[in-house]
């Protein structure tokens, strides 16, 4: 990979980091309401999506992408600042504040926003691939999927659906080791998601969600795939979510020093960027920028009235007006 | 457009109408496919064995001939998935029409319905749309058992988003597809299965019949029934029984069971002073029983007894003939509520 463009992806990885440490000091203060899912630990997936999917693309995040919500908004508007304002439950956010974290949306970016039945989007996700199909768009569908999910039946309708009408689904299965607290291999017939997907024919791979070279690489080959009309395609990144539970840290201290400190997907990217020649000074420069930019999109986000109380009752129905109290 | 209305009633044999052409339920709901189909590029037909087989019961027959199986497109067992199909297509535009084969299966796609179809709009803030229709048969009376016979309009009564489309009779039903086809907002669209071989006068060609309108059935000045799809027409049975007891019933049939529309109910309700709401499914939590709280809520004072009630009984649908019969309310029960209204009048 060029170094210019290891360093876009150090600067996106950065953005979300921020953006998720700085959402993190705000609810601790009570600022944000609702609950808090961040995808610290998995900032290296979001980026390589964020990098290789289009506006005119369609995505469903799941619950902890805030970061790659940012980056759609950032890369194809420039206004990442209204996904921050959305958690924040403000009038300038994306829905208006309506939607929150869990249903943030903007389709004219290919944010096609999340469900909170999470996994749910599954079988949403085939009538957008399969009405792109029927229009002959290049519109690659993406469902951003954890592995909790796979538990549903949706995900065996879904790829079942998708492998006989061969439709532009890309199944990217952030495969972060737990649902809530339960770990993969005990909720799952396999710890490797990629297992259960096979038996629909369809390509299935898997890769290492922190190094940011091989998902890149890896998400950029399953687009490559769709675009060309060759049907779905099934991707499972391999990470780790710092945020423990409500109650705290629940995992191995051994486990946890490993993916905080030894698989890092930022301090990864850190060493073959430094390797490349790139100086130490450039790296902490990009940091201090990122979390510059973050602090304005809180700002905004503060700064920013709350919705309109008429908006309880707006679009319940695109025919009819409901009644306010 | 014409808001057709019709003689529903199966009318009473001394005077039945000398044989002008009658369309079947089924060849009506067929027609205003074909016809939407024809208008609309971006609608396309989904379900179970709705293609070359043309549905378990002939609504969507010779379509997939007409239309190819890209339009009209059979699927496995996955009723989550036709309907996420549905949702996600309608969220970029098309004009999904899904078939669920029996109502009873609607749990299996629940959450499609109430937590996307529904809520699409309203939680990304109008950026999406989901005009998406489901039709399903629903009802009972044919021996179909516990899991293909219920009435499920009150699941879905609740949640705000859904539109629930039930009519009674062939010529509202052509028009009330047409309607949920060309509304922007998923219809939840209710055929009940004993209706499929009822005929009446069907207008030729394109219709639409409003969504959220009533219909004036039979008019009436001592009493209102208050009736949706196979209970219309046995409400228009039981109000010529009484006529001939020198009652004079009036029967509105919702057609829209969500938004319905309490004007019409409540004005006929204000007219007659009295009132009985005649419903399918169980009594408790339905739509027999948000019916008589509006009216009590609203017309109290115009009101000279307590509102009737007839439902089905508070329990599942038996596979038995004659249980089913005992659990399903019919004319019988309907006659004996308006007597008994009439009987408590102040």
């Amino acid at each position: 990979m060029e170094r210019e463009q290891l360093l876009d992806l150090y600067r996106d990885m950065w953005l979300i980091r921020a953006f998720e440490q700085g959402l993190e000091a705000e609810f601790e203060q009570g600022n944000v309401p609702g609950m808090l899912h961040t995808g610290l630990g998995q900032e290296a997936t979001q980026a390589a999506l964020a990098n290789n999917l289009k506006a005119s693309d369609a995505f469903f995040p799941d619950h902890r992408c805030h970061g790659l919500n940012a980056l759609a908004q950032q890369r194809h508007k420039g206004d990442g600042e209204r996904i921050m304002a959305e958690l924040f439950a403000k009038s300038t956010g994306v829905c208006g504040g309506k939607g929150g974290s869990l249903h943030s949306a903007d389709p004219s970016v290919g944010n096609f926003g999340d469900n909170a039945v999470e996994g749910s989007y599954l079988v949403t996700v085939l009538g957008v691939a399969l009405a792109a199909k029927m229009r002959g768009e290049s519109r690659v569908a993406c469902a951003v999927l954890g592995d909790g999910t796979v538990g549903r039946g949706e995900f065996h309708e879904s790829l079942n659906m998708a492998a006989i009408w061969d439709l532009p689904v890309f199944y990217a299965c952030v495969n972060n080791g737990y649902a809530i607290a339960t770990p993969v291999g005990e909720g799952h017939a396999s710890a490797d998601i990629v297992d259960l997907a096979r038996g629909y024919g369809f390509p299935c791979e898997q890769v290492d969600g922190n190094d940011i070279v091989a998902s890149h690489d890896a998400v950029a080959k399953a687009i490559g795939h769709i675009r060309a009309g060759k049907g779905p395609y099934f991707l499972e990144f391999k990470t780790w979510r710092w945020q423990g539970i409500f109650a705290g840290e629940f995992r191995p201290e051994a486990e946890v020093k490993y993916w905080r400190e030894d698989h890092d997907p930022i301090l990864m990217t850190d060493e073959l960027l430094i390797d490349r020649g790139v100086d130490a000074d450039e790296l902490a420069a990009i940091e201090q920028q990122q979390h510059a930019l973050i602090a304005e999109w809180i700002a905004f986000a503060k700064e920013s009235p709350p919705p309109d109380l008429v908006k309880a009752t707006a679009d319940v129905y695109a025919q009819w007006e409901v009644g306010g109290r | 457009m014409n808001d057709t209305q019709l003689d529903a009633n199966p009318a009473p044999s001394d005077a039945r109408p000398k044989k002008p052409r009658k369309t079947s339920f089924t060849k009506a709901l067929n027609d205003a496919l074909d016809l939407g189909m024809d208008r609309f590029d971006e609608m396309f037909l989904i379900g179970e064995d709705i293609a070359e087989m043309g549905g378990d019961f002939g609504v969507t027959r010779k379509l997939w001939a007409k239309y190819g199986a890209e339009r009209v497109r059979d699927t496995p067992l996955s009723e989550a998935a036709i309907i996420g199909t549905c949702v996600g297509a309608a969220m970029v535009g098309m004009r999904p029409v899904a078939e669920i084969m029996f109502a009873d299966f609607l749990g299996e796609c629940y959450d499609q319905i109430v937590n996307n179809a529904a809520k699409v709009r309203y939680m990304f803030d109008g950026q999406f749309s989901a005009p998406l229709v489901i039709r399903t048969a629903c009802g009972g009376g044919f021996g179909g058992g516990p899991h293909h016979s219920q009435s499920v309009e009150g699941w879905f009564l609740n949640v705000p988003g859904i539109v629930i489309v039930a009519p009674s009779n062939p010529a509202d039903a052509k028009g009330l597809l047409l309607a949920s086809i060309e509304s922007d907002d998923p219809v939840l669209f209710l055929e009940h299965k004993a209706l499929y071989r009822a005929r009446s006068d069907v207008p030729d060609g394109y219709y639409t019949t409003p969504l959220g309108k009533a219909a004036v059935a039979r008019t009436g000045t001592d009493l209102t029934v208050v009736a949706t799809m196979r209970m219309v027409p046995m409400a228009l049975t039981a109000a010529e029984e009484l006529e001939a007891e020198g009652v004079s019933v009036e029967v509105i049939d919702l057609r829209t069971i969500r938004p319905y529309d309490a004007e019409t109910l409540l004005e006929s309700v204000a007219k007659t002073g009295r009132a009985v709401v005649a419903n399918e499914a169980p009594k408790i939590g339905g739509l027999g029983a948000e019916l008589s709280a509006r009216i009590h809520e609203e017309c109290f004072s115009e009101l000279s007894a307590p509102v009737g009630r007839v439902d089905g009984l508070d329990a599942p649908i038996p596979f038995s003939v004659p249980l089913e019969h005992e659990v399903l309310p019919d004319e019988t029960d309907i006659a004996t509520a308006i007597r008994a209204t009439m009987e408590a009048s102040r």
